[in-house]
């Protein structure tokens, strides 16, 4: 197994506090890894570092043996990381079609953009990736006008036409019903294999629904990695959350 | 969609026809005044591809529009036959004999101590170029600093606004090379393609005409690109499309300087037609009537925001030619605007693609018998809201 990304020691400090303290963590490729933990305990942070959009002040980061640690965000992206933010984002005055077309543009520059239309491969990919989140019946409409489950898909619609070598998603269940999560966790499970995916998500029926490997963190720290039945049963996990019956109290 | 597009398009043949055989029917009078507003024409569409295309709020397109004037002034101040008949066989501005040092000799390169900066205009091409070159780089460096250092919203309305007027004082105050506060005037007309562009001449109107629709056809075309879908993008969430790989401020740029040559062209033909250049091209009030003129015909439509500059022209002329109205047609305008933010937020652009719509809709819905495809849940009907 080749590693997707490497985290190497990183850290970063907000005012004196570690957000994010010495993590290390190795994901394989087209793993799909959870990573868990308590609010405040470093996820997003994590995610931010990899991404660039906060500069670490130690260690390293590697997208396969490319070094991205503290990369301009574009930079990153165009790398091969794909992220989804939680609060979804997406272009909320052009059309679902359009907003797939801005992410299928495979050269950056503007001056390569100076043309019109999409060549018929991505065209074809498109389609298929609207087909895929189910987006195809609102392709036209304008995306601000979506609901919320249709936004996060769209976004990730968005990243899977980029077809990045890592995806991050930052809770991509937050705010949706469980039909919603549901129809998430397929098209999240038809991405497993294909891509590399990080997921940060509190939602334990989707985690059981969708997790392999799970790292949980705990102020900025990584506290323990492993299978869902090995962090459950983990005595470090266990008392980390003592007194709020651990954190399967949303498994129930 | 196909539909509404073609529209689009129809609307766009329309209008250029329009201006094209309005000479047939407008005496010289009128059609200078027409020029003039169709630069203002060209300066809306200027104002649209920044503000409702790149969604930056330019409070200084101004200083552009100045930039532009005042090269294309420099040459044509030079070219006049007063410039001539200085007493010296190079050409020389009245205005710096006027307050030459006693004995200076009456030349260009050391009449005072900035006069060899006039040099080059002696070639008319070279202030032609200059109307260009300078708004373009103007733009070039301020979007370098400002969108690289991730300067948005309301924050780049005041940069732009602060610098319009720091120009605007700097252009008043190197007055021996710019006559300060009385711009330049007696201006020799502009001559190119061997022709002389006197203002009241149809050659000088259809010279605007035809800039008026190159710019609006390849702003129009640089937006139906990739790279305007992206500045779009941009527009909507500058950091999903930082996200998804793109160099947010090279985007920005790019079009701030497309949008900054424009208003250069309009700066450069507004001269050509009226023949004066003034500093109070850079006052705040005239850079924020073009946002005005925008919001009236619609920023987010190229077309419409051109529309909208000559059509609140026009009104202002009209009325401002009533007596009561001379010193009240401001107050007009600011109604007007108050007026189309409160009932047409997509201005008279938003209003025209709304009928556009219900009239498509309707013919389609006699042509074919299918209903319409039902709206998801949740779907709110985003055109006519505010943002």
């Amino acid at each position: 197994m080749t590693a997707a990304l490497t985290i190497d020691g990183v850290g970063v400090a907000f005012a004196g506090v570690k957000a994010v303290d010495q993590v290390s963590m190795i994901v394989e490729e087209g793993e799909l890894r959870v990573l868990l933990g308590a609010n405040g305990a470093g996820k997003t942070t994590l995610m931010d570092l990899v991404s660039g959009k906060t500069k670490c002040s130690e260690g390293r980061i590697y997208l396969y043996d490319n070094e991205i640690t503290n990369q301009e965000e574009h930079r990153i992206a165009r790398a091969g990381i794909g992220r989804k933010f939680q609060i979804p984002s997406v272009f909320r005055e052009l059309s679902v079609r359009r907003n797939l077309e801005v992410a299928s543009c495979r050269n950056p520059r503007v001056f390569a953009n100076l043309r019109f239309g999409l060549s018929p491969a991505s065209r074809a990919r498109l389609d298929e990736v609207s087909a895929l989140t189910g987006l195809s019946e609102v392709a036209d409409q304008i995306a601000g006008g979506l609901s919320h489950g249709q936004t996060q898909w769209l976004e990730l619609g968005m990243l899977i036409v980029q077809d990045p070598k890592l995806l991050l998603l930052d809770e991509p269940t937050a705010g949706m019903t469980q039909a919603e999560t549901h129809k998430t966790a397929d098209i999240i499970k038809g991405l497993r294999g294909l891509h590399t995916i990080l997921v940060v998500e509190h939602d334990m029926a989707f985690v059981r629904e969708i997790a392999e490997r799970i790292t949980v963190m705990h102020l900025g720290r990584v506290l323990a990695e492993g299978d869902m039945a090995a962090i459950e049963a983990n005595p470090d996990v266990r008392r980390a959350y003592l007194g709020s019956r651990g954190i399967m109290a949303g498994a129930a | 969609m196909r539909s509404r597009r073609s529209l689009d398009y129809a609307a766009y043949a329309v209008f250029i026809l329009i201006i094209m055989l309005a000479p047939l029917v407008l005496e010289a009078f009128w059609l200078n005044r027409i020029a003039k507003f169709l630069v203002y024409g060209i300066l809306g569409i200027a104002v649209a591809l920044c503000w409702g295309y790149a969604g930056i709020l330019n409070l200084g397109q101004g200083l552009f529009f100045g930039a532009g004037a005042y090269m294309i002034g420099m040459s044509l101040k030079l070219a006049s036959a007063t410039s001539l008949q200085q007493g010296s066989v190079k050409p020389v501005p009245d205005f710096m004999l006027w307050n030459a040092a006693p004995g200076a000799p009456t030349e260009l390169c050391c009449i005072n101590h900035a006069s060899f900066l006039w040099i080059p205009f002696q070639w008319e091409g070279f202030g032609t170029f200059m109307g260009i070159a300078l708004p373009a780089v103007i733009a070039l460096l301020l979007g370098n600093v400002v969108f690289r250092k991730r300067v948005s919203g309301v924050f780049v309305s005041i940069i732009t606004l602060a610098l319009v007027l720091l120009v605007r004082l700097v252009v008043i105050d190197l007055q021996p090379i710019t006559n300060g506060f009385n711009g330049l005037t007696d201006l020799g007309d502009f001559k190119a393609f061997g022709i002389d562009f006197d203002p009241y001449e149809v050659a000088t109107y259809y010279l605007v005409a035809v800039v008026l629709a190159l710019s609006l056809i390849g702003a129009r075309m640089l937006v139906e690109t990739r790279a305007g879908l992206i500045l779009q993008a941009t527009r909507d969430d500058l950091n999903r499309a930082r996200y998804l790989g793109f160099d947010v401020p090279a985007y920005q740029t790019f079009f701030f300087v497309v949008s900054a040559i424009i208003a250069g062209l309009a700066g450069m033909l507004y001269v050509v037609v009226a023949q004066f250049v003034s500093p109070t091209f850079m006052d705040l009030s005239f850079s924020i009537s073009m946002v005005v003129w925008a919001a009236v015909g619609g920023r987010g439509s190229l077309l419409g925001a051109c529309i909208g500059a000559i059509l609140v022209n026009i009104v202002a002329a009209t009325v401002s030619d009533t007596p009561a109205f001379v010193e009240a047609w401001k107050a007009v305008l600011g109604l007007i605007f108050v007026l189309v933010v409160l009932f047409l937020p997509h201005g008279l652009a938003g209003f025209a693609s709304d009928i556009g719509d219900r009239l498509t809709r309707r013919r389609d819905g006699e042509s074919e018998s299918q209903p319409q495809p039902v709206a998801a849940p949740g779907f709110v009907p985003t055109r006519g809201s505010t943002r």
